[in-house]
């Protein structure tokens, strides 16, 4: 984390990795997701894939609206997994666990990428 | 660009309305007419699928002892039976595979307790000597429950050896070698039991009085002397009875006994598997009587021959083709009646070419009249199968508590977990029987499915609801949604859809159950009966006879079969008819997780006098199962596929194996809370059975593992008891 104050502009790699990780994840998500709404099933997983991909590529940039995209999406989940599943353990473990995990890895980059936002609007303003 | 992903490759897709016309003939023969003796000699070479004539000779092999056979023989009346201990078991015994005539399962033994269940210990272990050798495809489920009488306990090996060992340690006090191939492994290397007779003709002290007979993969009956376990001479050809008599051209593996034959008023009553999914002109599913006492043949019940109780002619052989029986039969000594469940036509998936003899007569359980060979009633409990909902549960005995006293009664437990109720007089439902609409669309030429089935609405259903597209599982959202696309890809109007060409279809309940070949337990005392069951859907699909050969389906009897390609129970060839079948679990074939959400399986105690469940629990834990087949060493209780029947005991416990985490338990009767469990060194995919002796009280299981369930493979049966107190 120090790394990335003391450059000031890019995220460190741990950032990174998560953001890269992130996309990777969304792109099964967002491909058969297309197959499945094509098919008269769910839109959530298109819709939740396009999401992450595009919350990956703002944090790959270092923009902290990455991160909040993210959670904003993982607590779409919530209401819409109890919606599909009820309080069904098992059934809300497919829906939840993973995205959860994510989640706490996206929520704890914050502070780091609040940094490089920061860094990044200031550069930006000072070339005005 | 997107739908060129891996799953649109992954889909067998073919294309619909390619299917040939249902029958080539010129002439007007009806299209379930099996081949005449004029396909014999055969006049050009056989074709890749052609079937070899059933009029061939058979094959080296088939008559796997080369037991003579004598002329085609009328038929007979038994030799005057005494009556079996089986029909009043001594209360330390197990004397039959199901504890009782009735197949109950329950026995009074009570020195096992819920107080002092978790004090069970290992008291002796018994190793069989069956299991793969190098390079044997591993084909191995033993299946195996001992019968206990007297000073003995009688098993059998997965191939047939017979056993006796001391109840006490588990000593080998003899055993015959039968001799068994492993050419001759049909689907599975399955001993089920074996059966204890007492001799009418031969007195006591003599050799033979008291005899152990079995039915073995290659098709042969054997007694042999409980005493010494030598062969009975007296017993068919040097104590023993060629059952391929009379079936006509066959190889080894496609025919096959692993279930105990019931003894009924003096006739042992011969049932054996076909293998499935082969081709629709397989061996007969014939039904035998022969002699207890003599092995002389006694009736035959062969579908398409209602009126011919005898053996074929010479040079003829049974009706190619007609439902099996693999379940174990029930005896009814009173009532001179033998309960089959039985399977469907050869070639499961596809019904055109059964006749309506067939059709009135699969899938059913069917009593037949031990003197003649005549079934006296027929219930049917799916009409016109093309799921392979064939009956693998044993049916099990009892009085219904009605109104006005006592009815005689029998259980018979279905593949769908539809239970039915019948008055074992008449096959008429006791408690009520609906027939409902079922789906009808199919894109299979010339195939009419019924417009109803029956449901068996007085019993609590031992299914769950049909299977929506949020019902879908994984580990994570991706693997979850790549099981709603496959769910999404396949055809499903609930159950009973029809099979299709043109894309896969959802067969739910699958074949693995609902209930199963270890069938249910009935506590006479308290009017409970437990049943374990499935929850595990098949995703099929039937492809043209072009597709079938580029993926390599054969029947076992072409020159071109490979065992790889596919068996029994999965892909087939269904020669003869347009289509072969690719069955395979509705599952994701990457992580080898199963796509609906668990439980996979369930333990439920039903009150018979009111007829409502009691308690019902997922079955097995995750200890042994996760994503890409690793252990997860978690002691959840995810409910687990199962397969193997439970013991009920006077003490108040159920004893149950089956699970895929390989485990023993017992379960509380009352409450169905597990009160102890153990490991088992293989799969416990076997019925459990207890005994006393010498003051102690056992409880037994072959942990010999199932090669379908993909449990680990042993050859050791485990027994326990409570340790000596001091």
């Amino acid at each position: 984390m120090n790394s990335v104050q003391q450059t000031g502009k890019k995220p460190g790699l741990p950032v990174l990795c998560l953001a890269v990780l992130i996309i990777l994840l969304g792109l099964p998500l967002v491909i058969m997701g297309v197959q499945l709404a094509a098919l008269g099933g769910s839109f959530y997983y298109v819709l939740f894939g396009a999401a992450i991909i595009a919350a990956g590529g703002l944090m790959l940039f270092g923009s902290v609206n990455g991160a909040f995209l993210y959670l904003v999406a993982w607590l779409v989940t919530i209401p819409w997994s109890l919606w599909e599943a009820g309080l069904d353990g098992w059934g809300l473990l497919p829906r939840l666990l993973g995205p959860t995990i994510i989640a706490i890895l996206v929520a704890l980059t914050i502070p780091a990428l609040r940094g490089t936002s920061a860094a990044a609007v200031s550069s930006r303003g000072g070339h005005a | 660009m997107l739908r060129h992903s891996l799953l649109t490759a992954s889909v067998l897709c073919c294309a619909a309305g390619a299917a040939l016309p249902l029958s080539a003939r010129a002439d007007d023969t009806p299209p379930w007419t099996a081949p005449g003796p004029a396909s014999y000699p055969p006049k050009k070479p056989l074709g890749k699928f052609d079937a070899p004539s059933p009029y061939a000779p058979q094959a080296p092999g088939v008559n796997a002892a080369d037991i003579p056979s004598g002329p085609p023989s009328p038929p007979s009346e038994a030799t005057p039976a005494v009556e079996q201990i089986s029909a009043h078991p001594a209360r330390e015994d197990w004397p039959v595979y199901g504890h009782d005539t009735q197949a109950t399962r329950y026995s009074p033994l009570n020195q096992i307790t819920p107080e002092n269940v978790s004090q069970l210990k290992r008291a002796f272990v018994y190793h069989t000597g069956s299991k793969p050798g190098p390079g044997q495809i591993n084909k191995w489920a033993a299946e195996t429950t001992p019968i206990k009488v007297g000073d003995g306990l009688y098993m059998c090996s997965a191939l047939n050896d017979i056993m006796k060992l001391d109840p006490a340690t588990g000593k080998e006090i003899w055993r015959h070698n039968s001799g068994v191939k492993y050419d001759s492994i049909p689907y599975t290397a399955a001993c089920k039991g074996v059966t204890y007779y007492t001799a009418s003709t031969v007195p006591e002290g003599q050799p033979c009085h008291n005899r152990i007979v079995v039915g073995t993969l290659d098709m042969r009956l054997i007694e042999v002397d409980a005493a010494d376990g030598k062969l009975c001479e007296g017993f068919g050809t040097h104590g023993q009875v060629n059952l391929m008599k009379g079936m006509g051209s066959s190889v080894p593996g496609f025919v096959a006994m692993t279930v105990p034959p019931p003894i009924v008023n003096g006739a042992v009553v011969v049932s054996h598997e076909v293998l499935d999914g082969q081709r629709r002109w397989a061996p007969s599913g014939v039904i035998r009587g022969y002699d207890a006492e003599t092995g002389r043949f006694l009736w035959a019940w062969d579908v398409n021959r209602p009126d011919d109780h005898g053996e074929p002619a010479e040079g003829d052989h049974y009706s190619r083709g007609t439902p099996n029986s693999w379940a174990a039969l029930t005896g009814d000594n009173e009532l001179g009646l033998v309960y089959v469940p039985t399977g469907n036509s050869a070639a499961d998936y596809y019904s055109s070419m059964r006749s309506p003899e067939e059709n009135k007569i699969s899938s059913s359980v069917v009593a037949i009249d031990v003197k003649t060979g005549s079934p006296r009633w027929v219930f049917q409990t799916v009409h016109k199968d093309v799921w392979d909902y064939d009956i693998g549960s044993q049916a099990t005995l009892f009085e219904f508590p009605g109104k006005d006293g006592p009815i005689p009664a029998l259980f018979m437990p279905t593949k769908r977990g539809q239970t039915f109720v019948l008055d074992r007089r008449t096959g008429k439902p006791i408690l009520p029987v609906e027939e409902r609409p079922a789906p009808q669309e199919s894109d299979v030429p010339g195939e009419v499915r019924s417009p109803t089935q029956p449901w068996s609405v007085g019993m609590p259903r031992l299914g769950v609801a049909d299977l929506k597209e949020t019902d879908m599982w994984g580990m994570s959202p991706i693997d979850q949604l790549y099981c709603r696309v496959k769910f999404r890809r396949a055809h499903y109007d609930g159950e009973f859809t029809p099979p299709r060409i043109g894309q896969p279809t959802i067969e739910f309940p699958g074949y693995n159950g609902g209930s199963d070949w270890g069938s249910v337990a009935y506590d006479p005392q308290t009017g409970i009966l437990v049943a374990n069951w499935n929850v595990t859907p098949m995703y099929d699909q039937l492809v043209t006879r072009k597709k079938a050969d580029q993926i390599g389906l054969m029947p076992i009897d072409s020159p071109h079969f490979t065992p790889a390609a596919g068996g029994a129970e999965g892909n087939g060839a269904q020669a003869d008819t347009p289509y072969g079948i690719t069955v395979a679990p509705f599952w994701n074939q990457y992580t080898g997780m199963m796509c609906n959400k668990p439980p996979y399986g369930y333990i439920t105690a039903i009150d018979m006098h009111t007829q409502k469940v009691i308690w019902q629990h997922p079955l097995g834990s995750a200890r042994a199962n996760g994503p890409w087949g690793f252990p997860t060493h978690l002691p959840l209780t995810i409910g687990t596929p199962n397969n193997g029947g439970s013991t009920i005991t006077a003490g108040g416990l159920i004893f149950l194996g089956a699970t895929t985490d390989n485990l023993i338990h017992a379960f509380d009767l009352k409450s169905g809370k597990e009160l102890w469990n153990d490991v088992l060194p293989g799969g416990g995919q076997a019925n459990t059975m207890t005994y006393e002796y010498k003051g102690k009280q056992y409880v037994a299981i072959m942990a010999g593992g199932h090669h379908f369930m993909m449990t680990p493979v042993s050859d050791e049966l485990v027994v326990y008891a409570l340790p000596d107190s001091k």
